[in-house]
């Protein structure tokens, strides 16, 4: 590219410390008393005794020392030494203008890895419409918490044309504490979607109608499942992707018409409430 | 114990309603808190809901109601599935027994015999 008037000239120009000629052919190049190693000998002037020496020939480098082709004297100056500039330092460049592709394409799998989930506080890059910013990690994690699983402790029984509240009074888990294992009542801890399931058993080999709810306090059903039961059928199951809100407070209901009461089963695998956050 | 539908079923019926929709005319509730089974809606616009006395009155024959219901339940196990009834009967009709000698109505007889209602 042509210029107008001097060309501009980018580089890390750096004259060398002052070095005293003694009894050896090798120097060590130092800069602000720090050895120096420049790029090649061609990237060096240097005049001994007044002469400009040609590199290659009469002085070679090897990191960060000068050999001159044969020993020095006392007798002998080397009047100065100036590194070329550093190919490494190409000054700052202007606003926008490092494009991916002079990015080396190993600058992520070159590094090391994390072997754990990231901290909370760690921080990504990312493209907000098109500006760059950097955000925590705990801010795009997905977390299917809180969550909790109840089951019945012992049968209950459920009478006839009764819509009864299930007593999941035995927690599995309840990571939150959200979960109310004694009016068996769920608050939501948080405003997002739920997956909330249930399985009930009734101990019963005769045919009758039944239904289980997802009722929200004070409102009603929010989701409802009913099942004709005959002598080979006794469980009912429900599963409802919901989108809740904080502080709503959920419980379960079974039904049945029958004629009679019923119990629920309580044991481990035919009674289960459970609901875990999918995504906010 | 009987049940508090049961006896709203009852009390009902003797006003001269039959059929009653627990999922919508009548909403019985029990939240599990010891306290029982409680009337939360009524949507019966021609009878009064019903006082704690007068379903009372009914305690009797509500256990009544749910007992027979039960042996109803049993019978209907017990009588089998309607396939193989069919298929009794019709050896029966080929033996000349279409009446109470045959094998259909003996076994019939015998379930009700052995789960008589109240």
């Amino acid at each position: 590219m042509a210029y107008i008037g001097r060309e501009p000239q980018i580089g890390n120009y750096v004259v060398m410390d002052a070095l005293s000629a003694s009894a050896t052919a090798d120097y060590t190049l130092q800069s602000g008393s720090t050895n120096f190693i420049p790029e090649s000998a061609n990237h060096l002037i240097v005049s001994l005794n007044g002469v400009i020496q040609k590199p290659g020939s009469s002085f070679t480098v090897a990191g960060a020392v000068l050999s001159f082709s044969s020993a020095l004297t006392s007798n002998d100056s080397i009047d100065f030494v100036i590194a070329l500039g550093n190919v490494l330092d190409i000054g700052t460049p202007s606003d926008g203008v490092i494009t991916n592709a002079k990015l080396a394409q190993d600058i992520i799998s070159s590094e090391t890895a994390l072997t754990d989930a990231p901290a909370d506080t760690d921080e990504l890059l990312i493209s907000d419409a098109g500006t760059l910013k950097r955000i925590d990690y705990s801010l795009i994690k997905t977390v299917n918490t809180p969550m909790f699983s109840a089951r019945i402790s012992s049968n209950q029984s459920v009478a006839n044309n009764t819509a009864t509240t299930v007593a999941f009074a035995t927690e599995h888990y309840d990571i939150g504490s959200d979960f109310n294992n004694s009016d068996y009542k769920w608050t939501v801890p948080e405003t997002a979607k739920y997956l909330m399931n249930i399985r009930l058993a009734f101990d019963s080999s005769a045919e009758f109608y039944s239904a289980l709810s997802i009722v929200k306090d004070g409102t009603g059903d929010i989701y409802s499942v009913q099942m004709g039961h005959d002598e080979a059928s006794d469980s009912i199951t429900g599963t409802v992707i919901a989108s809740l809100t904080a502080t709503h407070v959920y419980y379960i209901t079974a039904y049945q018409s029958s004629g009679g009461s019923i119990n629920l089963i309580g044991n481990e695998q035919q009674s289960e409430f459970s609901v875990f956050k999918l995504i906010s | 114990m009987t049940s508090l539908a049961t006896k709203i079923k009852l009390y009902a019926e003797a006003n001269g309603i039959s059929n009653l929709d627990f999922r919508k005319d009548v909403i019985v509730k029990d939240f599990s808190d010891g306290t029982g089974a409680k009337i939360t809606e009524w949507n019966i616009d021609s009878l009064a809901q019903p006082t704690s006395e007068q379903l009372a009155s009914y305690n009797s024959a509500a256990t009544t109601e749910e007992n027979n219901n039960a042996i109803r339940a049993t019978r209907k196990n017990s009588y089998g599935n309607i396939g193989d009834q069919l298929d009794l009967i019709y050896k029966d009709i080929v033996a000349g027994k279409l009446d109470t000698t045959g094998e259909w109505a003996k076994k019939i007889k015998a379930i009700k015999d052995a789960n008589p209602k109240e």
